[in-house]
């Protein structure tokens, strides 16, 4: 349960701390960005590419206030992490199912912070030679930034601090959240 | 004063967060150079180099020196003066600190929990010193 009976916020964890962005607010900045998009790709030929699996909520959310029409793929590739490290270098898990060749193509992330997993997606989509390439994040850490990464759309700027919910977890939890709230590691799961 | 290319650039790593790091940047493709130029910060009377700043990464595609710092904030006083020194002396120069707050963030973005503390010191101290 993320809400009580009185609709206010209850933790799932002691760790998770005050709303940084309300259902309200992701809500209204989503239907603001969906209008953007739909002006700005009238008449084009869309695909929307999420990148697996924080995006699912935003993506969702997203597709809904577009309003012209546009097509949905996802991809998935591999991250950096303990279980990673010894493997060599980021690889697709999952790939496009479409080709984007002559298509304008807008990757959806949830978050943009050293800029390394979007630079690889933007590499890996560019040589597929689309019509246009752009980006969409909701989240964008611009102080964390280490690689320069092109974002056409934001929806807000994130806090200097670790966040759960609405896509984002922390050890795969939290994702289920409907808002944005601040997470503290020290206090657990 | 002129940046000056390192004619030995280390062959291992002075702290494992780098190496974790240089791991990172590999895992994503991205080119990356270890301590490949110092830059002098002043000069004594004869022309020689008085005090210098040597980044730890140079990133060419970014035009990018990075250099990190596991030390608290407490103990960041004179790393910062160097970097300040760095951007007046030659302000055409991207660099950029990553600091033990952010080391911590990046390393448990990544999964790394379980070595955090041993790699840049406990939470605990971390929250104290900053």
């Amino acid at each position: 349960m993320s809400k009580n009976q009185n609709n206010n916020i209850v933790p799932l964890s002691p760790g998770v701390g005050p709303v940084v962005f309300s259902e309200a607010q992701i809500q209204a900045r989503v239907m603001e960005l969906g209008e953007a998009i739909s002006r700005d790709y009238a008449g084009a030929d869309l695909v929307l590419i999420g990148i697996l699996k924080g995006i699912v909520f935003f993506m969702a959310d997203l597709l809904r206030s577009v309003h012209t029409p546009v097509i949905v793929d996802f991809m998935s590739i591999s991250r950096f992490g303990p279980s990673e490290e010894t493997r060599g270098a980021a690889r697709l898990l999952k790939d496009l199912d479409l080709s984007l060749q002559g298509r304008h193509a807008l990757i959806i992330e949830i978050i943009v912070e050293t800029g390394f997993t979007l630079s690889y997606m933007l590499r890996t989509l560019q040589a597929r030679q689309p019509a246009s390439l752009g980006v969409c994040a909701l989240l964008d850490r611009p102080r964390h930034r280490l690689i320069d990464v092109p974002l056409k759309y934001v929806g807000f700027e994130a806090p200097d601090e670790f966040i759960v919910g609405y896509g984002l977890h922390y050890r795969e939890k939290f994702r289920q959240l409907p808002y944005i709230a601040y997470y503290d590691p020290k206090k657990g799961t | 004063m002129q940046p000056q290319p390192n004619p030995n650039p280390p062959k291992e790593f002075a702290h494992p967060v780098e190496a974790k790091f240089a791991r990172l940047l590999d895992f994503y493709r991205i080119p990356w150079e270890h301590e490949p130029t110092t830059f002098p910060l002043s000069l004594d009377e004869e022309g020689n180099i008085n005090e210098a700043l040597t980044p730890d990464f140079y990133l060419s595609n970014q035009d990018l020196y990075i250099e990190l710092t596991t030390q608290r904030q407490s103990l960041i006083t004179e790393k910062n003066r160097k970097i300040r020194l760095l951007r007046q002396n030659y302000p055409h120069i991207n660099i950029k600190l990553l600091n033990r707050r952010d080391m911590r963030i990046l390393l448990i973005k990544y999964g790394f929990d379980a070595v955090t503390g041993k790699l840049i010191g406990k939470p605990r101290d971390v929250e104290k010193s900053e």
